[in-house]
């Protein structure tokens, strides 16, 4: 398998060539340090797949991808950055990229990925397919915590992040008793029993940050 | 010494402008030569910039061409009389305020003298004139319009340092946190392929242990490294445009300070960089509003794409802004949008009611001004 890379920094090259090397079926056929060489290389040299950094100096990003996709449709690119999934993930993978990987993942997961846009598949990594999930669920109203009021979800937020109830009730310009009536309605809303784990949901469902 | 050349270099163009004064134009009006003649012999000892007109269409002229300190304007003249002048004058933008001084010829026109004051004349004169009053009137309109010149040009150049300085400070930012992100952020990638290529060639289990802890170490440093980087200036806001900034703003918003957010977005597109960031920074400088002063438990955002401007539309459901603190000195944080806006030929609304919430309309027009 003949691999071209892109990326403008020369440790980062040096890491990927040292991973790929582990691999005897993949070759590296070239190396560009910009997004302009990346393209002239894919013009010039004979690959089947490409692992291009999101940002670097030229062209880049969405528009270098969008380039590589009209002009050699069928071969994959990998795309590699330094930007965290949440951020970019899904919209790489619709601008067409076979694969999405941050550069602090694990060097396996580079393998793998490798590996399986080798074979003409798709890399997604678990927490990126978890934000793929939760962004094409056709119905969001579905989440339980959709179904709080907007103060009742503030209140929850503010339980979550660990505030008493004499805070939120300061906070929010309330009585004590009515904060307590709101946490009462909250937990028997998500279906839940204590402060803990109302915390515990918060965290899963990526509320808290 | 570098810093005194740093400082002049800033303005290297701008003449100054006590050292020569322009003068000041004054317009005369009235259809007799020789009361006009009269007029310039009078006030010719005053060193100004006189121009003369015989009718009002020829003052209205000259008044669309000319910002006048002051205008000397007969009442009684064929074609348009000295009030109607005086009420196409002040109807215009530019000459809206321009101190206006009638002339009159007789005593018996109290009556008229209400008329003149009700078209926005500012003073009245009995002919003959006594030269003295005259030039004394005169010379105190012209030094008031030498003040509001000066007044003019001082907020001129406030404006363009402020100008100056958020364009400097958005630079500096965006250039930091590239630093920041792509050298320090590469090195730590390096980093980390470097110990774990170390790490899958050790034995001994207390080794691996010390890898896989440096490992966890560059990898928080990573996150770090983001989160600065971020919070400096968003990376979104480059790669992917305005509409996605917007989007994940206000998701990073909601989760940050547990106020629900709702927003109406357009197709994601990108367009002009600099109006992007404008209306970006608005648009945090409204939320951080909202968390700080609202009380407000919702948020709803909307973004309008149109084809000559780009309008933000924030409003929450929290105390409601109050006038008086609208307007407070205090609130610069609502000058600094304003002015951000204003670069691009926008402006901000915010409008506020007690117990209702507050609501900021923003609009930009998406083609620069000049």
């Amino acid at each position: 398998m003949r691999i071209l890379i892109a990326d403008d920094h020369p440790i980062v090259r040096h890491g990927l060539k040292q991973m790929l090397a582990a691999d005897p079926s993949a070759t590296i056929v070239g190396e560009a340090t910009n997004g302009d060489e990346a393209l002239a290389m894919a013009r010039k040299l004979e690959w089947d797949m490409a692992i291009f950094d999101f940002t670097m100096p030229g062209r880049s990003g969405l528009d270098l991808l969008g380039d590589m996709k009209k002009e050699f449709p069928g071969r994959p690119v990998l795309i590699l950055s330094m930007h965290s999934e949440d951020v970019h993930g899904s919209r790489v993978l619709r601008g067409g990229a076979a694969g999405y990987i941050t550069k602090d993942s694990a060097p396996q997961e580079l393998a793998t990925a490798v590996r399986k846009v080798a074979n003409g598949g798709k890399y997604v990594s678990a927490s990126l397919a978890e934000i793929l999930a939760s962004e094409c669920s056709s119905d969001p109203q579905k989440a339980l915590h959709e179904k709080l009021s907007d103060r009742e979800y503030r209140v929850m937020w503010l339980l979550a992040t660990g505030k008493q109830i004499s805070e939120i009730a300061k906070e929010m310009g309330l009585s004590p008793s009515t904060v307590s009536t709101y946490r009462t309605r909250i937990l028997r809303k998500l279906g839940l029993t204590s402060n803990a784990a109302l915390v515990h949901y918060a965290v899963r469902h990526q509320l808290v940050g | 010494m570098n810093d005194v050349a740093n400082i002049e270099e800033l303005e290297p163009t701008e003449p100054r402008a006590e050292e020569a004064p322009e003068k000041a134009k004054i317009l005369l009006v009235d259809d007799e030569p020789k009361s006009l003649f009269a007029l310039q012999e009078l006030l010719s000892m005053l060193g100004q910039n006189l121009m003369v007109a015989q009718s009002g269409e020829e003052a209205l002229r000259l008044a669309l061409k000319n910002d006048f300190a002051v205008i000397l304007l007969d009442v009684r003249m064929p074609g348009i009389d000295g009030f109607e002048t005086a009420r196409l004058i002040r109807a215009r933008e530019r000459s809206k305020s321009t101190p206006i001084i009638f002339l009159t010829a007789a005593a018996d026109e109290m009556t008229s003298m209400f008329r003149g004051y009700e078209v926005g004349a500012v003073d009245y004169l009995m002919k003959p004139v006594v030269p003295e009053v005259l030039k004394s009137k005169v010379a105190v309109f012209v030094e008031l319009f030498r003040k509001s010149e000066r007044l003019r040009e001082s907020e001129d150049k406030l404006r363009r340092l402020a100008a100056h300085l958020i364009s400097v400070r958005e630079e500096e930012r965006a250039h930091i946190a590239r630093e920041i992100h792509d050298e320090l952020g590469q090195v730590l990638t390096g980093l980390k392929m470097e110990v774990t290529w170390l790490a899958k060639r050790l034995k001994d289990k207390v080794l691996i242990e010390k890898t896989d802890s440096m490992c966890g170490l560059i990898d928080s440093t990573v996150q770090t490294v983001r989160k600065i980087a971020t919070g400096l200036r968003p990376e979104m806001l480059d790669d992917m445009g305005l509409i996605a900034a917007v989007a994940w703003q206000a998701k990073e918003f909601q989760k940050r300070t547990g106020i629900r957010c709702r927003a109406k977005l357009p197709a994601e597109v990108k367009f002009d960089i600099d109006i992007s960031t404008t209306m970006f920074r608005i648009f945090q400088e409204i939320l951080t509003n909202v968390a700080r002063h609202s009380r407000a438990t919702r948020v709803d955002i909307e973004l309008t794409l149109g084809a000559e401007q780009i309008g933000l539309e924030v409003t929450d459901n929290g105390v409601g802004i109050q006038d008086n603190e609208l307007h407070a000195r205090k609130s610069l944080g609502l000058l600094g949008m304003q002015e951000r806006a204003l670069l691009f030929g926008g402006d901000v609304r915010i409008n506020g009611s007690p117990g209702h919430g507050t609501r900021v309309s923003v609009t930009i027009p998406l083609r620069k001004p000049k």
